[in-house]
C-alpha cells in the first residue's frame, strides 16, 4: 500500500528493540558473569563484557557439582515426556477421531480438563499418589468390603504398596497425564479430508494399517511439533522433580542449579560458578529452540486452536 | 449429509484399548489427587500412619481463620491480575510491532520464543542475581540512594522483580499466538481499512486489536492459570516467599506447608479451595468474556 | 488432452456383476430414515447414473454400496453374494472420490499400488499392473510424483487408476468430476465413457449435474428424498419424465409447470384461459418443456417479460396467468420487448401431472 506510516514504524522498531534487550539481557548478562571470577564479582559486580574464566566455571560445573548427573536425568526427562506423550496422545486422538467411540466426548472433555488444573495446583496429593501408586486400589478394597473378608480368611487385609517416588517414572509419568497433545492431535485429524478413511478402506487397509500407513507419514510434523513443546516442558519442570526426587542424583538439572545457591543468610554466592551452571542448564533446549523454532512455533500454534 | 459416524472403524474394543494408556495415566495421576486433595480436606491425617479420622468442616474453619492464608490469597490474586495482565499486554505490543514487516520483525519473531527454554527455576536464579541490591545491575543506584533497591528488604521491590521475571517467562507463547492471530487477519481488511481513510495507527485500534480480541482473551484465560501456578519456581528461587510473607503466594504456601511443615490437611484444604478457585475463575471467564467477543469470519 | 490410449490390449479388464438392492434403508438415528426401504437392480456391465438434488441421499446410498456405511436394513447382492456386512475390502468394488482423496504422502505409483500392496500382491506383479493402468490413462511419466505436484486433472486420473487397478467388478465415483472446470470436465467425460466401454465394470456414478447424467448413463436413477423418482434410460427421463420433479429436474431450462383444472373437455388456468383439450375433470399440473412450445399464430395468450439471446437461441420468460412460462426460439425470431405473444402447446408435447402426488398420468394426450 502506498501509505506513509513512518511515526509508527519508528514507534515499533523501538518496541521490538526494547523486547530483545529485555530478553537478551538478562541471557547476555548470565553469559558475561560466567566468564568471570568470585573474586572480580565481588570487587566490580555485574558487567557487560566479558572475562576468561568461563572454562574454568564450566569446568568447575562439571567436576564439583552434580549437575552432569542431573542433566542425563533431565534428558531422560525431557525425551520420556516427549516421547510417551507424542505415542499416548495419537493413540488416544487416533482413538478419538476414527471410530465411532460411545461416550467419546466425554472421554475427550475428561482428557482435556487436565489444561485447567496444573501439576503444580495439586502437586501435594499427587506427591501422596506417587508414593503409592496402588493406594487406590486398596482404598477400593476398603470400600467394597473386600478387605474384611480377605482379613476374616487370611489373617490380614490386603496392602498393595507401589512407590513410583526417585524414580525416572515417577518424574515422567505425572508430566505425561496431560491433555495437551491428544487435543493437538485431534485438532489435525479433523482437518485431514474425510474421504482418506474412505479411500483407505476402500483398498482394503483395516484399522491398523491405516495408522501406520496414512496417518503417521502424515502426521510427522506434528509430531515434531509436539515432541519439541513437551521436551521443552519437561526439562524445564522445577516444582515435580523437586518433590518427586529425594536423592540429588535423581534430581533434575533446573533442580540441581536452584540448589547451587546456599541458602545462607548474608554471604555472597559464586554467582558467576551458578550463571556458568545456568548457560549449561540452558544450552540444550535453547539449541533445540534454535534448530527447531519451525516446530516449536507451529507447536504453539496449534496447541491454542 | 455427512453423519459423525460415516465411514469410521467399526471396531469396538481396538478404540478402548487405545485410549487406555493415556486415561489410566490421567485417572492416576490427575483424578485421584484431585480427588484426594478434597478428600484430605475432610480429615485429619495422623502424621506418623496410623490412619485418619474424619473432621468434617473443621480443617476448613481452621485455613480460613488463619490471617496467613488470605494474606496469601491476596498476594496470588495481585500477582495474578497484574502479572497476567503485564504478561499479555507486552507481547501484544511486541506482536502489533513484529505485525509490521519491519527489518527487526524477523530477527525479533527468532528472539522472542527463547526464554521457552529457560527454565523458570533458571530465569530465577539469573534475576536473582542480576537484580541483587549488591552487585546487581541496580547496585550503583544503592550507592547514591542507600535501600532504594532491597528485594530482600522491601516487599514492594521483591513483588517487582517476582512479576519482571513472569513476564519474561510468559512472552513467548503469548506473543506466539497474538502474532498468529493477528497474521490470519486477510490483507483487504487492512486496506478496506486504509480506503475508508483509516490511518496506521488507527487501523490497530479499530481493525486489528477488535479483531484478535478472542486470542487475547485466550491467552488471558491461560495466564490467569499460568500466573496462579508457574509462579512456584520464580518464588522459590528468588524470594521463599519473603520478605515477611509478601511473595507468599498460595502454591508456595501450601508446598511450605504440606513437605515442610507435614501439614498435609492443610495443605489439602488449601490445594482444593484454590482448585476450585481456578476452575470457578476460568468457568467466569468463559461465560462472562468469552461470549461477548465471537466473530463470525 | 491426453485421450486413454486404445491402442493397447485390454490389460485391464474386469468379470462385471449385476447390483441388486432390495429393501435397503438406512437410519442414523432409528427414527428418521435417510433412505426408506428401496429396490432397484443395476444389470451387469452397465453405466448407471444417481442424479439427484444434494441431501437426497445419494451419497449415503453409494457408501452403502461401497461397504462404507452399513445398511439399516436389507439386501445387497453382487451377483449371486449377498454383500451387506462384507467390509469394502471383501466386495470386489473400488470407488473414486469427489477430491480424490489421494494419498498425499505416497507418489502416484504408491497411490496406485496400495490396494495391492495391502492384498498382498508380489512386487513384480503389482509393478506390471500399476504399469499397465499407467499407460491406460497416460500416468506413465508421472508415476514418481507426489500429488501435490500433479493438475486437477492428473490428480483425477489417479483417483481412476487407483480404482481400476484391482479390476474391480464394481466401479464407484462420488461425483468426481465436480472439481474440475468446465473444459476438463468435458474432456473427462468422454473419457470416462471410453473407459468403461474397456474396462466393462458396472459403474455407478453419482452426482447433481444432469448434463454428466444425460451424456454419461446407460440408465438414471433419479433420487428425491431417499426415494426413486425414476429409473430409466436417460432418453425416456428426458420424454417421459414420470413426476414433477424429474421433470424439473431435467433440462435447461427445465419444463414448464402451470396449475390447471379440467371440466372434462378442456384445461384452463386459473384466469379461465383455455390451454387444451384433455378429458378430464379436477385439478392437475400441465408440464411442457420450453423447446417445444410454439411462437406465432395460436390460441394462448401470454406476456412477454423480457428475453435473453445466448446466440443459438433465445429464451423467453413470459406472463401466463400469472405463472412464469419460458420459451426456447430460434434466434432472430422476430419478437419485440413488450409484446403480446400468441402460443401454441401442441398436444403430443404436453405432460399431465397429479395435482397431489405430482405423478405422471402417462396416456392423457396420447389418444388425442
Amino acid at each position: 500500500m502506498v501509505e506513509n506510516a513512518r511515526s509508527l514504524n519508528l514507534v515499533a522498531s523501538a518496541v521490538l528493540f526494547l523486547g530483545m534487550l529485555y530478553i537478551l539481557g538478562p541471557l547476555y548478562l548470565t553469559l558475561t558473569t560466567s566468564t568471570q571470577s568470585y573474586e572480580f564479582m565481588l570487587r566490580n559486580g555485574l558487567v557487560w563484557y566479558p572475562g576468561d574464566q568461563f572454562f574454568t566455571n564450566v569446568i568447575r560445573i562439571f567436576s564439583e557439582t552434580r549437575i552432569p548427573q542431573q542433566m542425563a536425568n533431565s534428558l531422560v526427562v525431557a525425551v520420556g515426556d516427549a516421547l510417551v506423550t507424542c505415542v499416548l496422545s495419537f493413540i488416544s486422538a487416533y482413538a478419538l477421531v476414527f471410530f465411532p467411540v460411545r461416550w467419546g466426548s466425554v472421554v475427550f472433555a475428561s482428557i482435556l480438563a487436565t489444561i485447567m488444573l496444573p501439576l503444580d495446583i495439586r502437586v501435594i496429593t499427587t506427591y501422596q499418589v506417587a508414593s503409592n501408586v496402588l493406594s487406590p486400589i486398596n482404598a477400593l478394597l476398603d470400600i467394597i468390603g473386600l478387605n474384611g473378608l480377605i482379613a476374616g480368611v487370611f489373617g490380614a487385609p490386603v496392602v498393595l504398596e507401589w512407590s513410583v517416588l526417585n524414580t525416572h517414572f515417577g518424574l515422567i509419568a505425572p508430566l505425561v497425564a496431560h491433555g495437551t497433545g491428544t487435543f493437538l492431535f485431534r485438532q489435525f485429524f479433523l482437518v485431514l479430508p474425510k474421504d482418506l478413511v474412505k479411500a483407505a478402506r476402500m483398498d482394503g487397509a483395516g484399522p491398523i494399517r491405516f495408522l501406520f500407513d496414512i496417518l503417521l507419514p502424515l502426521s510427522r510434523p506434528s509430531f515434531a511439533a509436539l515432541f519439541v513443546l513437551t521436551f521443552l516442558g519437561g526439562w524445564t519442570q522445577y516444582l515435580w522433580p523437586l518433590v518427586a526426587s529425594s536423592t540429588p542424583n535423581m534430581q533434575t538439572a533446573v533442580v540441581g542449579l536452584a540448589r547451587l545457591a546456599p541458602d545462607m543468610e548474608g554471604v555472597m554466592p559464586d554467582f558467576p560458578l551458578i550463571m556458568a551452571g545456568a548457560v549449561v542448564v540452558s544450552i540444550i533446549p535453547l539449541v533445540m529452540i534454535a534448530v527447531l523454532q519451525r516446530y516449536l512455533v507451529r507447536g504453539l500454534v496449534l496447541s491454542e486452536k | 449429509m455427512s453423519s459423525p459416524t460415516q465411514a469410521l472403524f467399526a471396531n469396538r474394543w481396538l478404540p478402548v484399548l487405545l485410549v487406555t494408556p493415556l486415561a489410566l495415566l490421567i485417572v492416576i495421576f490427575f483424578y485421584v489427587p484431585i480427588f484426594q486433595a478434597f478428600y484430605w480436606s475432610f480429615f485429619l491425617e495422623r502424621p506418623f500412619g496410623g490412619g485418619s479420622i474424619f473432621v468434617g468442616w473443621a480443617n476448613f474453619a481452621r485455613v480460613l481463620s488463619d490471617p496467613q492464608f488470605w494474606e496469601a490469597g491476596k498476594r496470588t490474586v495481585i500477582f495474578m491480575v497484574i502479572g497476567s495482565s503485564l504478561a499479555v499486554l507486552v507481547p501484544l505490543i511486541l506482536a502489533v510491532a513484529a505485525d509490521r514487516q519491519l527489518r527487526l520483525s524477523q530477527p525479533a519473531r527468532n528472539v522472542l520464543v527463547w526464554p521457552k527454554g529457560v527454565a523458570g527455576a533458571s530465569i530465577g536464579v539469573i534475576f536473582a542475581f542480576i537484580f541483587n541490591p549488591f552487585v546487581g545491575i541496580l547496585s550503583p543506584l544503592n550507592q547514591w540512594f542507600p535501600g532504594i533497591w532491597a528485594p530482600g528488604i522491601d516487599g514492594t521491590d521483591a513483588f517487582i522483580m517476582l512479576i519482571a521475571a513472569h513476564v519474561w517467562s510468559g512472552i513467548p507463547f503469548n506473543f506466539v499466538i497474538l502474532l498468529a492471530g493477528l497474521q490470519s487477519l486477510p490483507r483487504t481488511m487492512h486496506q478496506a481499512a486504509a480506503m475508508d481513510g483509516a490511518g496506521a495507527w488507527r487501523r490497530i485500534f479499530d481493525v486489528q486489536l477488535p479483531l484478535i480480541m478472542p486470542q487475547v482473551f485466550l491467552t488471558l484465560v491461560l495466564e490467569f492459570t499460568e500466573s496462579v501456578t508457574s509462579a512456584f519456581a520464580l518464588v522459590d528461587t528468588m524470594t521463599k516467599g519473603g520478605p515477611g510473607g509478601s511473595t507468599n503466594l498460595l502454591v508456595y504456601k501450601i508446598y511450605v506447608d504440606g513437605f515442610n511443615g507435614y501439614d498435609l490437611s492443610g495443605a489439602a484444604t488449601q490445594t482444593a479451595i484454590l482448585m476450585v478457585f481456578v476452575v470457578l475463575l476460568t468457568g467466569a471467564q468463559f461465560a462472562f468474556l468469552g461470549r461477548r467477543i465471537n466473530y463470525e469470519r | 488432452m491426453n485421450a486413454i490410449d486404445t491402442s493397447i490390449d485390454s490389460a485391464i479388464r474386469a468379470a462385471a456383476s449385476a447390483i441388486v438392492l432390495e429393501n435397503v434403508s438406512k437410519s442414523y438415528d432409528g427414527t428418521t430414515q435417510v433412505i426408506p426401504p428401496l429396490d432397484a437392480e443395476l444389470r451387469a456391465g452397465e453405466f448407471t447414473v444417481v442424479l439427484g438434488p444434494s441431501g437426497c441421499g445419494k451419497s449415503t446410498l453409494m457408501q452403502m454400496i461401497a461397504g462404507l456405511e452399513r445398511v439399516s436394513g436389507g439386501t445387497i447382492s453382487f451377483g449371486a453374494r449377498k454383500v451387506q456386512d462384507l467390509e469394502p475390502k471383501e466386495r470386489g468394488c473400488a470407488m473414486v472420490f469427489q477430491n480424490y482423496a489421494l494419498y498425499p504422502h505416497m507418489s502416484v505409483f504408491e497411490n496406485i499400488a496400495y490396494s495391492l500392496k495391502v492384498a498382498g500382491m508380489p512386487k513384480p506383479e503389482r509393478v506390471e499392473r500399476v504399469e499397465a493402468v499407467a499407460k491406460m490413462l497416460g500416468l506413465s511419466d508421472l508415476l514418481a510424483r507426489k500429488p501435490g505436484q500433479l493438475s486437477g486433472g492428473q490428480r483425477q486420473r489417479v483417483a481412476i487408476g487407483r480404482a481400476i487397478v484391482r479390476e474391480p467388478g464394481v466401479l464407484l465415483f462420488d461425483e468426481p468430476l465436480s472439481n474440475l472446470d468446465a473444459q476438463l470436465r468435458h474432456d473427462m467425460r468422454m473419457e470416462l465413457a471410453e473407459l468403461h466401454r474397456r474396462i466393462g465394470a458396472t459403474t455407478v456414478f453419482v452426482t447433481h449435474d444432469q448434463v454428466e447424467a444425460m451424456t454419461l448413463a446407460d440408465r438414471i436413477l433419479i433420487l428425491n428424498k431417499g426415494r426413486i423418482e425414476q429409473f430409466d434410460t436417460p432418453k425416456a427421463i428426458y420424454h417421459k419424465p414420470a413426476s414433477v420433479f424429474v421433470a424439473k429436474f431435467i433440462g435447461a431450462p427445465p419444463m414448464n409447470i402451470v396449475p390447471v383444472t379440467g371440466d372434462g373437455k378442456v384445461l384452463r388456468l386459473a384466469d379461465g384461459q383455455v390451454l387444451v383439450e384433455c378429458p378430464v375433470f379436477g385439478d392437475y399440473q400441465l408440464g411442457i418443456r420450453p423447446e417445444d412450445i410454439l411462437v406465432g399464430e395460436g390460441p394462448i395468450k401470454a406476456g412477454l417479460r423480457y428475453r435473453e439471446d445466448l446466440g443459438s437461441h433465445a429464451i423467453l420468460a413470459a406472463d401466463l396467468g400469472g405463472n412464469l412460462l419460458r420459451i426456447a426460439t430460434p434466434f432472430g425470431a422476430d419478437i419485440g420487448t413488450e409484446a403480446n405473444l400468441s402460443l401454441t402447446f401442441p398436444p403430443l408435447r404436453l405432460h399431465l401431472f397429479d395435482a397431489e402426488t405430482g405423478r405422471a398420468i402417462p396416456g392423457a394426450f396420447s389418444a388425442q
